[in-house]
């Protein structure tokens, strides 16, 4: 009788979070040192900025649209896979693997929006846009995209872990003062930042970034000032996965584990960092995923690594009891 | 066909096909793999009526509904592993105790609306998962609990498969029975109004919140007594089966069939759960395939297979009750009793 149940339908993999076992190797009851506090601040920095790098891709979406696309995590993964096989392809440096991921993942968002949300809005004033029906179908064709897609890459490669050339490993120790940290934090950091300020430039500065900011504080009347809200939705679609991507593929790089199920827990913490600024306001998402980062690396500190997610709940909880509008909601642009 | 004799007549077709013409067939076949999937199939048939009541009816998109099926199942477990309780403690206690979780979550949750409400339920959901993965002294973390005694009614061993389904499919139509008393009489009509407008509704004199979180502790209830089914009839649980996938896979089932229809609920678990089993010969594309029917299902019916309209309808008709105006006030005709 025992054995695997038919129930594990949309189960691939078992995701018991190899995502933190790396920030937690000494244990809850190690005498703590300082350096080792700022040792797990780093860590969380980093860890921040790919929740950070995840959530935008959310807030841009939901503030444009209003819905949640549940297939954000799948373009993460779609980006640690399209790194790995370059990489493993022509081996180049990592800064055009990076630019091949975002030119991917940009792909994937605008194919998942022609395909899971585009015949969805089949009117476009702004309440059918914005209504609720048209929320609960995107919801669920965003899912179906997402299992469709991780079932493919399993297919594709298989469900375990992939291996990632060591040398190609963001893992080589850098020397600061009394910590010492690995290249992948600086890199993450470095291209997330770079990311989130490009991101600040084109919504303040250009033209796409504009109609965005449009779109998604009123459709219609974007729509009437001639805005072109279809392609603006594309753009957002294109902006977010971006960013998406990059993310998959340096945490691929920064932990060595690539796997077709990788997408799914960085994609509902950074639902939570969205959530927690507030739904649709992109520096609230920012400041929060970085909070949720910090909090989870320092939570590894005086708790076992497995029960950090629990942190990043416990703030989701709180922040929809005590603060039903986010902690960023109501004060700010809503992009 | 008399008014009187057609809710008869159907009430007695379907306990025809779920009691006599189903196991027959399975006994013919007599394969205890496929006497696990019928019992599977009916758990989830189970599984989406519960979250038909509080999705479809009341209106709360709940993304956490696994957590319940799973608080139900580990509590059968634990009660008959640790305490050696029978499946006649067992069944309700899993209920209560799921019910018990469901009201502590609405409690705080219940003055939240839409999406907000729907990611605390998914926080929670996750939460609650957790704890089964990881509260080792307790759960076993994920290595899971083998559940091989406890499938014993008055002292009769019912652990034999063609026993176990029927005491799976009885609990099941007991419950459906239940469901579908709650969300098509008037107390359904009070949910349903919850869904339209809540305002509107308590400006009407209607508890609103009371009834949410009653709405929410039934479903909870339901959920746990199939998360107890699961334990008993599978013989082993472990977190995996109670993750956010399933939540996912349940909210799936009810869409696909129809939010607010209870006969589309029932139909879209077994669509959803048999179309894998048929598809294996297909091999690695099976999920693929349901991917895809959850894709289409949505594009191209998006009231679902059988829409809460024609549900409302179907069962009014076939199962009688409303409209008939025998018996009651004059003003009274309108409506549901």
């Amino acid at each position: 009788m025992a054995g695997t149940s038919p129930a594990m339908t949309l189960e691939s993999v078992d995701l018991e979070d190899d995502w933190h076992e790396f920030s937690g190797f000494f244990g809850p009851n190690l005498p703590v040192a300082m350096d080792y506090y700022l040792q797990q601040l780093a860590i969380g920095l980093s860890l921040g900025m790919v929740y950070a790098l995840m959530a935008i891709g959310f807030t841009l979406i939901f503030g444009v649209l209003n819905v949640v696309n549940f297939a954000h995590g799948e373009v993460y993964t779609i980006g640690a896979f399209t790194g790995l096989v370059v990489i493993s392809a022509f081996a180049p440096p990592l800064i055009v693997v990076l630019l091949l991921v975002v030119a991917v993942g940009a792909l994937a968002g605008v194919g998942l929006e022609r395909i899971a949300f585009k015949p969805f809005r089949r009117f476009s004033d702004e309440a059918s846009l914005k209504s609720r029906a048209m929320r609960e179908a995107t919801l669920m064709s965003s899912l179906a995209v997402s299992i469709v897609v991780r079932e493919a890459v399993e297919i594709g490669f298989g469900s375990q872990f992939q291996t990632v050339p060591l040398d190609r490993l963001l893992n080589s120790p850098i020397s600061l003062g009394p910590i010492t940290i690995v290249s992948g934090d600086v890199i993450i950091f470095v291209v997330a930042a770079l990311m989130l300020g490009g991101l600040q430039y084109v919504l303040k500065r250009t033209n796409v970034g504009l109609s965005i900011r449009a779109v998604s504080s009123n459709p219609l009347g974007a729509k009437y000032v001639g805005i072109n809200t279809d392609r603006t939705i594309i753009w957002t679609f294109a902006v977010g996965s971006m960013m998406g991507a990059a993310a998959g593929i340096l945490v691929g790089l920064y932990y060595g584990a690539i796997f077709p199920s990788m997408g799914f827990i960085p994609g509902i913490k950074a639902f939570v960092a969205m959530v927690m600024g507030g739904l649709s306001s992109i520096p609230g998402a920012v400041i929060c995923a970085l909070i949720l980062g910090f909090s989870e690396s320092i939570a590894t500190i005086f708790v076992p690594s497995v029960w950090a997610d629990m942190v990043a709940y416990g703030f989701l909880i709180v922040t929809l009891i005590f603060f039903p509008r986010g902690i960023f909601g109501g004060a700010r642009d809503r992009v | 066909m008399s008014d009187r004799l057609r809710p008869l007549l159907v009430v007695a077709a379907v306990l025809v096909l779920v009691l006599g013409v189903v196991p027959a067939v399975l006994g013919a076949f007599d394969r205890s793999y496929l006497y696990q999937v019928a019992n599977l199939a009916l758990i989830f048939v189970l599984l989406a009526a519960s979250m038909h009541l509080v999705t479809g009816v009341a209106g709360l998109l709940q993304l956490g509904h696994a957590a319940f099926y799973g608080v139900g199942a580990y509590t059968a477990a634990l009660l008959t592993t640790e305490a050696g309780l029978s499946f006649g403690w067992t069944l309700p206690l899993a209920g209560l105790g799921a019910a018990f979780v469901a009201v502590l979550v609405a409690l705080p949750t219940m003055r939240l609306v839409s999406i907000y409400f729907a990611v605390a339920t998914l926080g929670i959901g996750q939460m609650l998962y957790l704890v089964m993965l990881n509260w080792v002294p307790v759960t076993k973390g994920p290595n899971g609990i083998l559940v091989t005694s406890g499938l014993t009614l008055f002292g009769y061993d019912l652990s034999r498969p063609a026993s176990a389904y029927f005491v799976v499919a009885v609990v099941t139509l007991a419950s459906l029975w239940v469901i579908h008393r709650l969300s098509h009489s008037y107390y359904g009509n009070a949910l349903r109004s919850l869904r339209e407008d809540d305002q509107c509704a308590d400006a009407m004199g209607l508890d609103t919140v009371r009834l949410k979180i009653e709405s929410f502790a039934v479903s909870g209830f339901f959920a746990g007594i199939a998360g107890a089914l699961w334990a008993h009839t599978a013989g082993y649980i472990s977190p995996a089966d109670f993750s956010f996938p399933q939540s996912i896979l349940i909210l799936a089932m009810v869409v696909v069939g129809g939010l607010g229809s209870l006969p589309g609920a029932v139909i879209g678990a077994l669509v959803l759960i048999l179309l894998p089993e048929v598809l294996r010969p297909v091999g690695d594309f099976r999920n693929i395939i349901v991917g895809g029917v959850l894709f289409f299902s949505i594009l191209l019916m998006p009231k679902g297979i059988i829409g809460e309209v024609s549900a409302l309808d179907l069962v009014r008709r076939q199962l009688g009750g409303a409209w008939r105006g025998e018996g009651t006030k004059a003003g009274s005709e309108v409506g549901w009793r």
